[in-house]
């Protein structure tokens, strides 16, 4: 289902609810490895490091965080893969 | 508990389906010994290797057949063992295949299958990168190497995630530091670590802890780099992240994946991990089934103690059923990893899932703890000293009356 805060409709959802650093970015890389330019992945993470080291990986890799959503009790981060490899 | 037997099978003969095993067959002694309860340890391997050796045995130089031992000689006499691997577990049926073909019925059951280093899924990474989570003798393959290493750059570190035991890349880039140094060239190494997380070691308090180290002994630090394929005879390395590195000697540790009897029997992940409740261990949607160790999706790290600690909640859970006793056993997520810093000095990865990990700092006498902790480590498979562990790790679980 699209999200209602920026319409995009995620290829993949990770939730990495309930898990610390490096949880959520552990599930991100894992989430990447099978992605295919184009795709949008949703990270779900009550852990705060996410949001910040997401930040600072897609902003060496290329890639584009298209919304970070604050919800009740986590954030929602909607990432679209731009770049993978060469 | 009235009628037939009760069986009980832990698949996995790792540490923590060793010292399940070992612990249900002395908290149930009186019940074995009246044949009202039976333990099968299923082990497809006659050996038992202590992991944390590798490092020891790659970096330093250890003989690899002094973190090995036979199975057999670590089980207690009230376990059934059988030497075989499984093929199955089915667990709405409640029963578990063996490669023979042979079939065990279990009224509980604890899977310990551990992890399994993942080389195949990075294009080159077999024939270009040594690794130290495989096998004793692949750990012996790097001390073979460095020895005869003369200079150059030397890569080390994690090629993917998920891995086993968070800390051994970098214990793994102070060890091999340490010996250059000792054979007096150092200044002909360029030496490297490499990551895909944001920060030499993921936990941000306990980076605050290596990062410095690292630059204090010249060790340049890569982040970001998810390994997707090497080229060996380039000397390359290509990440998703879309980087290149080059390399003499390349050391990483590649991504892992759930053992092959999870993903054949459809009781995990897309990567063979098993959905697992983080407290009680059981398996999502099952009161009789549990799942410890690294084989989980808990949000946990994958280590032995881990695995140690988990595979008592499990048992006395176990324990607690048969006794129709009421108390529902609940794992607080401590971890206490091991983390050897070189110069002969250690710290420990410490947290909980209700406390972050903390910031702590190598010292003489922390290194002592964990080589005291490796001698000891046999022994602690008998569950013969839960005693100490319960003194030193305070509580590691909760109980609730139900």
């Amino acid at each position: 289902m699209a999200s209602p805060q920026t319409g995009v409709k995620p290829t993949t959802i990770v939730d990495s609810r309930g898990t610390m650093c490096p949880g959520p970015i552990t599930d991100l890389f894992r989430a990447y490895r099978n992605a295919n330019i184009g795709d949008v992945i949703e990270l779900l993470a009550t852990d705060p490091a996410a949001k910040s080291d997401t930040e600072a990986w897609t902003k060496r890799s290329g890639n584009e965080i298209i919304a970070v959503i604050d919800e009740k009790d986590y954030i929602r981060i909607q990432i679209r893969v731009v770049k993978k490899g060469k | 508990m009235q009628g037939s037997t009760v069986n009980i099978v832990l698949v996995g003969g790792g540490s923590g389906g060793t010292l399940s095993a070992n612990l249900l067959a002395k908290q149930l002694r009186a019940e074995i010994q009246a044949g009202k309860v039976q333990v099968h340890l299923v082990s497809g391997s006659q050996q038992h290797i202590f992991q944390p050796g590798y490092l020891l045995v790659a970096f330093a130089g250890q003989d690899p057949t002094e973190i090995v031992r036979e199975e057999r000689s670590l089980v207690n006499e009230n376990v059934r063992l059988v030497e075989e691997p499984a093929e199955r577990i089915d667990l709405k049926s409640q029963v578990v295949t063996l490669a023979s073909g042979k079939t065990l019925h279990y009224d509980y059951v604890i899977v310990a299958t551990g992890s399994t280093p993942n080389p195949e899924a990075i294009p080159g990474f077999s024939e270009a990168a040594l690794n130290f989570h495989t096998s004793p003798e692949e750990s012996r393959r790097i001390w073979n190497m460095i020895q005869q290493f003369d200079g150059g750059h030397v890569v080390i570190g994690i090629a993917g995630v998920p891995h086993k035991c968070p800390p051994s890349p970098n214990e793994a880039a102070f060890l091999i530091d340490d010996y250059f140094r000792k054979r007096g060239i150092r200044d002909k190494v360029k030496l490297t670590f490499l990551t895909p997380y944001p920060r030499p070691y993921p936990a941000e308090p306990m980076s605050r802890v290596v990062e410095p180290l690292f630059k204090k002994r010249g060790i340049e630090i890569v982040t970001f780099f998810n390994v997707e394929s090497v080229n060996p005879t380039k000397k390359e390395m290509y990440s998703l992240e879309g980087e290149t590195q080059s390399y003499d000697l390349l050391i990483l540790v590649p991504p892992h994946r759930g053992a092959d009897v999870v993903v054949k029997s459809g009781i995990g992940d897309a990567d063979g991990w098993i959905p697992a409740d983080k407290n009680t261990m059981r398996i999502t949607g099952y009161e009789n089934a549990y799942a410890i160790g690294d084989a989980t999706n808990i949000p946990v790290s994958k280590t032995g103690v881990t695995a140690h600690l988990q595979a008592i909640t499990a048992s006395d859970n176990i324990v607690s059923a048969i006794r129709h006793g009421r108390e529902l056993y609940k794992y607080n997520g401590r971890i206490n990893c091991p983390f050897e810093m070189g110069s002969g000095k250690a710290a420990f990865v410490v947290g909980s899932y209700d406390m972050p990990v903390k910031e702590i700092h190598p010292s003489r006498i922390r290194y002592v703890m964990k080589k005291a902790f490796a001698r000891f480590y046999w022994r602690t498979l008998s569950g013969s000293l839960d005693w100490l562990f319960g003194l030193y790790f305070g509580k590691t679980q909760t109980v609730e009356r139900t």
